[in-house]
């Protein structure tokens, strides 16, 4: 029997209305593993973590989670997963109509079948540990982006996920509030194991935080390095990416 | 190299691809109707896991914040309807004693459900479809995914059950407003007596379940399509301008379209009698 990776992306195809996205990626994450999935717009970087939690279903390929393939799973199917993978979204993704403790004692209440009462205490404690407890009756309109994000990463560890999957953790933050989520997710890593996939384009926070870097290019893994690696790389398509560059042989779509 | 599709082959595909669409968003709308019964099941069955409070909120927000809506529009609808109808009679027939007690029995078994019906599909059905498409393109329904919430148990469930039960009460009210302004018209334009208008002698116990069959499917109908346009939004706010035109559109067609199918079906039922 093969050793699979604690999680694994097989041969993945997706395409969107016939046009391909993803063309045949394969990635190995290891447990406990920084991973940052870096990569030009609409190359698929959302796309390749949503199939992970059954969002959107592959065209063809495999996706194995702790020895499970999950590519297969019904949405009930998904459930399971979803207890052990959580997600931090692009925008916070809070619900509007709920203040920022009902927001995190939901997971609390419908994952782990707490009473309201005990899921809400449990919420505010949670709050408190990413100094939010002063604003836990507050709607998420009423706060700051960074506040939102903050009470979206309290949400996603409310079930001590042994996988966070982040969409741009820190895009629209300030530099400060950016290196405090970089610093977050290394704490995660390194205090509690938990395993990091992280889209971004922030350079800074992807050189400081990853253990690895997965470089997407035409819908496959083109590069999959250590960040100082994948600095000193001499592929030319890498070093377009990395160092910004508007002319070279990257071939961006739509350009 | 395949040689391009001839004429009637891109004919037919493009007749089809309407076709095929229409079939496949049927099927999908069965299935937001199937899967809000079965989220009914999973939240008030045995062990199940209700929202608190949800359903009281969103009788709230259907019910009570449409009332005024209702019943002014309603009521001048008598108003004209009761007009336009003397009018007629008494140049047709010169005798206007008829015309409350054949105004009722509309009222009761058919313009009273379906008007208020109209109405709540352009307020009720345009709300529920923006708030489930802003959702929907803002990533909240996969967040609430995450939290192991299913969207049509936490979205359209409260919706559905509350739909129902203040289209009943609205119609009620509706029908009362609508009745009693076609009455005073009656009186203060033709001089109908308000003991000959008001008078039940032809509203028959079949009149009644009827309305109220009617307006428990409306009831049921607005919030399971426009629920279905909601969670059918892409894209950005145009996606969701798209879902609640979408969701008037299609709730009002539907109420139209229930509104025929059940009179039919107590036409043939009960014959002449009704």
């Amino acid at each position: 029997m093969t050793a699979r990776a604690f999680v694994e992306f097989i041969g993945v195809e997706k395409a969107f209305a016939g046009k391909p996205v993803l063309r045949g990626m394969d990635l190995a994450i290891g447990k406990g593993e920084i991973l940052y999935i870096i990569g030009t717009s609409g190359v698929g970087k959302s796309v390749t973590i949503k199939h992970l939690v059954g969002f959107l279903p592959i065209d063809r390929g495999e996706i194995w989670f702790d020895g499970q393939r999950v590519d297969q799973l019904d949405e009930r199917g998904f459930y399971p997963v979803r207890r052990r993978v959580g997600m931090v979204f692009q925008n916070a993704t809070l619900f509007d109509a709920m203040t920022l403790t009902e927001n995190v004692a939901l997971p609390l209440r419908k994952h782990q079948g707490l009473g309201w009462k005990a899921a809400l205490a449990d919420a505010r404690r949670r709050l408190a540990q990413v100094y939010l407890a002063d604003f836990a009756d507050r709607y998420p309109a009423e706060l700051s982006d960074g506040m939102r994000k903050r009470a979206a990463i309290a949400r996603t560890l409310t079930l001590a996920p042994e996988v966070v999957l982040f969409d741009e953790p820190t895009t629209g933050l300030d530099p400060v509030n950016a290196r405090r989520i970089d610093r977050l997710i290394r704490e995660l890593s390194r205090t509690l194991g938990v395993t990091a996939v992280v889209v971004s384009h922030d350079l800074p926070s992807i050189m400081s935080v990853a253990d690895r870097v997965a470089f997407l290019y035409q819908g496959r893994v083109h590069a999959l390095a250590t960040p100082a690696a994948l600095a000193a790389s001499a592929d030319p398509i890498v070093q377009q990416f990395i160092a910004g560059r508007s002319s070279g042989p990257m071939e961006t779509p739509g350009f | 190299m395949s040689a391009a599709p001839s004429l009637p082959v891109r004919a037919l595909a493009a007749l089809g691809r309407p076709v095929v669409a229409a079939a496949r968003a049927t099927l999908e709308l069965w299935g937001v109707l199937i899967g809000t019964l079965a989220g009914i099941i999973r939240s008030y069955g045995k062990g199940g896991r209700r929202p608190r409070g949800a359903v009281l909120a969103q009788m709230y927000a259907i019910g009570n914040r449409s009332l005024v809506f209702v019943a002014v529009t309603l009521g001048f609808i008598g108003m004209v309807m009761m007009y336009q109808a003397c009018l007629q009679f008494s140049r047709a027939i010169g005798d206007l004693s008829q015309v409350g007690l054949q105004f009722l029995r509309l009222v009761v078994s058919d313009f009273g459900p379906t008007l208020t019906a109209m109405m709540l599909a352009t307020r009720v059905g345009a709300g529920i479809a923006a708030e489930i498409g802003s959702m929907k393109v803002t990533e909240q329904l996969d967040a609430l995914r995450m939290s192991g919430v299913l969207p049509i148990d936490y979205l359209l469930v409260p919706r559905f059950l509350a739909s129902i039960v203040m289209t009943v009460a609205l119609t009620i009210l509706g029908a009362a407003i609508m009745y009693g302004a076609g009455g005073l018209t009656a009186w203060l334009s033709f001089g109908v007596n308000p003991r000959t208008f008001f008078d039940p002698a032809m509203v028959q116990p079949r009149h009644l379940a009827l309305g109220l069959i009617k307006a428990v499917t409306y009831g049921a109908a607005i919030p399971i399509v426009s629920g279905f346009c909601g969670l059918r939004a892409r894209g950005s706010s145009e996606g969701v301008g798209w879902a609640t035109t979408a969701a008037v559109v299609g709730s009002s067609f539907a109420v139209i379209a229930l509104d025929f199918a059940l009179s039919v079906g107590a036409l043939w039922l009960f014959g002449g009698d009704l």
